[in-house]
């Protein structure tokens, strides 16, 4: 008898902990992510008729957050938002499969999207606004995903020793002049990967790899840290030429470190490839999930985020340029100058990707 | 009917838990070694072509410098403690421990941001005396970078062992060879560093095994080791195949690791030299080798602690207006309830798998432990790896259940949630909780749980009511260790939390990866200072003990 009870209190009591850990984990999550939720607050009673959103996002800026406030605003529809590492966040997609709650998934890198696509985690969307805001050529070939933000891979040299009239192309960069003076970060990132991707499409395979192998031989140093590093180093007298993101040198020079700022001072940005094929640019972009269960809410919420009245708000937060040809982008990037895009559909990017980190590690850019 | 009854008496809700807790902790990674023997993917060839030896020649360079590297320096040290008389010797004592509070990757970030070209020494030189450094003698970002900061940051897992037993076991055997006329030098080439072998190896295993669990620092310096390639083939290629291989290839490794260091060990385990435990006398150092062993100490104190303490520090103040809101106490509240309810349970798994083998001491409860003190070797990326996988798999065979609670469930329920990530902190930290524990009852031993068998209480009876009280401290400071542990955990917190689940860990690591290392400091800072007030209350556990 006795020996009967205390089984069963530690039964119990197992039970009881097993509720505890339930317990504990589910109310945490939730007041986790009602931190992260934006609420239209005081239209609730209207929100709930008109539904819900969710998203999936590797954007982290406050502005995001008024964007979306005002779209609620506007349509009573809610948006709720799960922010996370870009990869992490397709993984988890994919692992969630027909179960998930994701309606949208925005994150950047047309590789990357492509990705997601190939995965089959993404569905087309057929939306005449869309078609009307985001050009062809920034958006996939089969409508299932659409870019929201555009940013150049550059050239970013040193004012004290290079003159912006020795520049021309990402080809010339191979050549023997600049033997030790290419700075550009590590292969696995994709920014790389769909920067040679992107020559791979337009230049065929053979010169790509040829590209790969000048830049190996040219560089200053064994690439290390991310597109910002570079810039650093080129100021500090590593090399003279860093290959990166536009919106990396808007960072810096807003940036809380005044040595960083600094840094961005010191640099010229050049766009590579004028007279040929147009500078590299990439996007951050969206696609609505297949197995999206608030399918018209999220057709809507890609509209508006596409739309003129957001476009401005979005791509600034990160200093980068609008997918919308209509919007004007900000003062900084317009000092820089207009350039001519390489024209090729970004799709291309994610197809070529493979074959690009192939090559890579073929001609050993670490 | 002797028999059965023998059976019923084994099958008591003690076996049963055991049985089930071990069965857990071994299933997710058997379902890695398992993989090796699927046939690869066409990802795999590629891997294997191209990568697959840079990670294995990073991997072992990193552990063979480092290992080396603590060596030198941990026994050096332990000796210069334990057998001289110097400046600031009794502090000296407990301070090198310090570096131990400071987690490999908030120690990473910290001096990229003090070293590189923006940070305070280079901006000062520029600043003040237009001094231009060339950048390579600046650079902590590389391979050598990494095994500096691996060395300095557990380094004291070889001093703490080391001195422990140089203390309390050598003491004859010193004085011997100082009353036989040897000098310092030859003492501690052919005395202490033979007789202390097992301690240093036991030190030194325990840093290797920290080196090949660590993603932090490698994935910050961005140097390819099997950490980071398990992470990228996961999650950037997306082939969780290929991934589950690097992790049975890195499994191999601590296998064979485990095996070299019992044979490395040899026959000799620790065991007194002679019946009589007493410290070694101390010779007084004259004064200027008594200053050299002082700034010897010093330096090393420095690199470890106090800089990287100082700078962070200097870091809160620059923004501890924009990072002290409402969310950074969220931090704080998710970092301190999960280590908190994660120790509690793991102590409880701990006494239940202790008090079993205790009682059963056979082949069945040897293996028990044997598995519980694995889980601490597994590194955190393979125990991600397998405790995900076997999750989704337990989500599907138990979705039926989950509808029937709730006819609008989602399938993956416990697999998004944070149980998984408690799941996976007990498969790894189970060891130290169990440790401790088991240390614990060696000390009370079965006297009393016998005499109160006898006397008719059951074996949950006389747990609750003899065992229990008796071994409170060891549970105790169990529990502390998993604790700081769980506090400073990386790898498996980053990749298991649920969705906007963040930790001050968690966090520090993602503003140091977006480079805002500024911004990280606050919660470095918190996690350092619990740690150093932990570590010196464990500190004074064991200097009573000694005396």
């Amino acid at each position: 008898m006795k020996k009967n009870f205390t089984i069963i209190s530690l039964i119990f009591l197992l039970i009881l902990s097993l509720a505890f850990l339930s317990g504990c984990s589910s109310p945490k999550e939730e007041a986790v992510a009602n931190n992260e939720k934006v609420d239209g607050n005081n239209e609730n009673t209207a929100n709930n008729k008109k539904g819900v959103v969710n998203l999936y996002t590797d954007r982290h800026y406050d502005t995001d957050e008024q964007l979306l406030k005002v779209f609620t605003e506007e349509t009573g529809i809610k948006v709720n938002v799960v922010k996370g590492k870009s990869d992490e966040l397709i993984e988890r997609l994919a692992r969630e499969g027909k179960d998930t709650e994701a309606d949208l998934l925005i994150t950047a890198d047309a590789g990357r999207l492509h990705r997601a696509k190939v995965q089959e985690l993404l569905q087309p969307v057929s939306s005449e606004i869309l078609f009307n805001n985001v050009p062809e050529n920034l958006r996939d070939r089969d409508n299932q995903w659409f870019g929201l933000t555009v940013r150049g891979r550059v050239l970013v040299y040193s004012k004290d020793r290079v003159n912006p009239s020795e520049l021309s192309t990402y080809e010339d960069l191979t050549n023997s002049k600049w033997k030790g003076k290419i700075l550009v970060r590590s292969s696995s990132n994709i920014y790389n990967q769909s920067l040679l991707a992107s020559f791979i499409a337009i230049h065929g395979e053979e010169k790509a790899k040829e590209w790969a192998k000048g830049i190996v031989t040219n560089m200053a140093r064994e690439p290390k840290g991310n597109d910002r590093a570079q810039a650093t180093a080129v100021v500090a007298g590593e090399g003279d030429i860093a290959i990166m993101n536009t919106y990396y040198i808007g960072k810096m020079l807003n940036s809380s470190n005044p040595e960083e700022v600094k840094v961005a001072q010191n640099v010229g940005v050049f766009f590579p490839d004028q007279e040929g094929t147009g500078t590299h640019i990439n996007v951050s972009g969206v696609g609505l999930t297949k197995y999206a269960k608030n399918k018209e809410n999220a057709i809507k919420l890609m509209e508006f985020l596409s739309s003129e009245k957001a476009q401005k708000q979005f791509a600034e937060a990160n200093f980068e340029y609008p997918a919308n040809p209509s919007v004007e982008p900000s003062d900084l990037l317009k000092s820089w100058g207009e350039f001519k895009s390489q024209n090729i559909n970004l799709s291309l990017l994610g197809e070529y990707n493979n074959k690009a980190v192939e090559i890579f590690n073929e001609v050993g850019w670490k | 009917m002797l028999k059965i009854n023998k059976v019923k008496q084994n099958l008591n809700i003690w076996s049963i838990c055991s049985f089930i807790f071990i069965v857990l902790i071994i299933l997710p990674n058997l379902n890695i070694l398992l993989n090796f023997f699927s046939s690869p993917n066409e990802n795999w060839n590629h891997i294997k072509e191209y990568l697959l030896k840079d990670y294995i020649v990073n991997s072992l360079k990193l552990i063979a410098f480092t290992g080396l590297f603590t060596i030198l320096m941990g026994t050096s040290l332990s000796w210069l403690i334990s057998a001289y008389d110097f400046p600031f010797r009794a502090f000296f004592k407990w301070a090198l421990i310090l570096p131990l509070a400071i987690p490999p990757y908030i120690a990473a970030y910290t001096y990229n941001g003090l070293l590189n070209y923006t940070g305070v020494i280079q901006s000062f030189l520029r600043n003040s005396f237009n001094i231009q450094v060339n950048q390579k003698y600046f650079d902590i970002m590389s391979e050598n970078g990494a095994i500096f900061i691996f060395t300095m940051f557990l380094f004291p897992y070889v001093y703490t062992i080391t001195r422990s037993f140089l203390e309390k076991q050598s003491a004859s055997l010193i004085e011997n060879a100082r009353v036989l006329g040897r000098n310092s030098l030859e003492i501690f080439l052919y005395v202490v560093l033979p007789v202390s072998r097992a301690a240093i190896i036991g030190g030194v295993s325990l840093v290797i095994l920290e080196v090949l669990n660590d993603y932090g620092v490698v994935k910050y310096f961005g140097i390819p080791t099997f950490s980071t390639a398990i992470f990228k083939t996961w999650f950037a290629m997306g082939d969780i195949e290929s991934a589950a291989r690097l992790s049975a290839i890195l499994m191999f490794m601590v296998f064979t690791l485990l095996v070299l260091e019992k044979f490395l060990r040899g026959r000799k385990k620790f065991s007194y030299t002679t019946a009589e435990v007493r410290p070694i006398s101390r010779q007084k150092l004259n004064k200027s080798t008594g200053i050299l062993a002082f700034i010897y100490c010093l330096v090393i104190f420095s690199l470890g602690f106090l800089i990287p303490t100082l700078q962070l520090v200097h870091w809160s103040f620059l923004t501890y207006r924009k990072i002290l809101s409402v969310k950074f106490w969220g931090l704080m509240f998710n970092s301190l309830s999960i280590a908190l309810f994660s120790a509690g349970l793991i102590v409880i798994i701990a006494l239940i798998l202790a008090n079993y083998s205790r009682i059963n001491e056979n082949l069945i409860s040897k293996l028990y432990s044997k598995i519980t003190v694995v889980g601490y070797s597994i590194p955190g990326a393979v125990i991600a790896i397998g405790v995900i996988v076997f999750f989704v798999k337990l989500d599907n065979s138990m979705y039926w259940l989950y509808k029937l609670l709730n006819t609008n469930s989602d399938k993956l329920v416990l697999s998004t949630s944070i149980i998984m990530l408690i799941f996976a902190y007990t498969i790894r930290f189970l060891a130290i909780g169990y440790n401790s524990i088991e240390s614990g009852f060696e000390k009370v031993g079965k006297k009393f749980f016998e005499a109160s068998r006898t006397l008719g209480m059951t074996t949950t009876e006389t747990f609750l009511k003899v065992d229990l009280p008796m071994i409170k401290p060891a549970i105790f400071s169990g529990f502390l260790l998993v604790f700081v542990d769980i506090l400073k955990e990386l790898p498996l917190t980053l990749i298991l939390r649920p969705f906007n689940f963040d930790t001050l860990a968690t966090k520090a690591f993602e503003y140091a990866n977006d480079e805002m290392i500024h911004e990280a400091a606050i919660s470095s800072l918190i996690i350092i200072i619990i740690s150093v007030i932990l570590i010196y209350f464990f500190y004074r556990i064991g200097d009573k003990e000694v005396n």
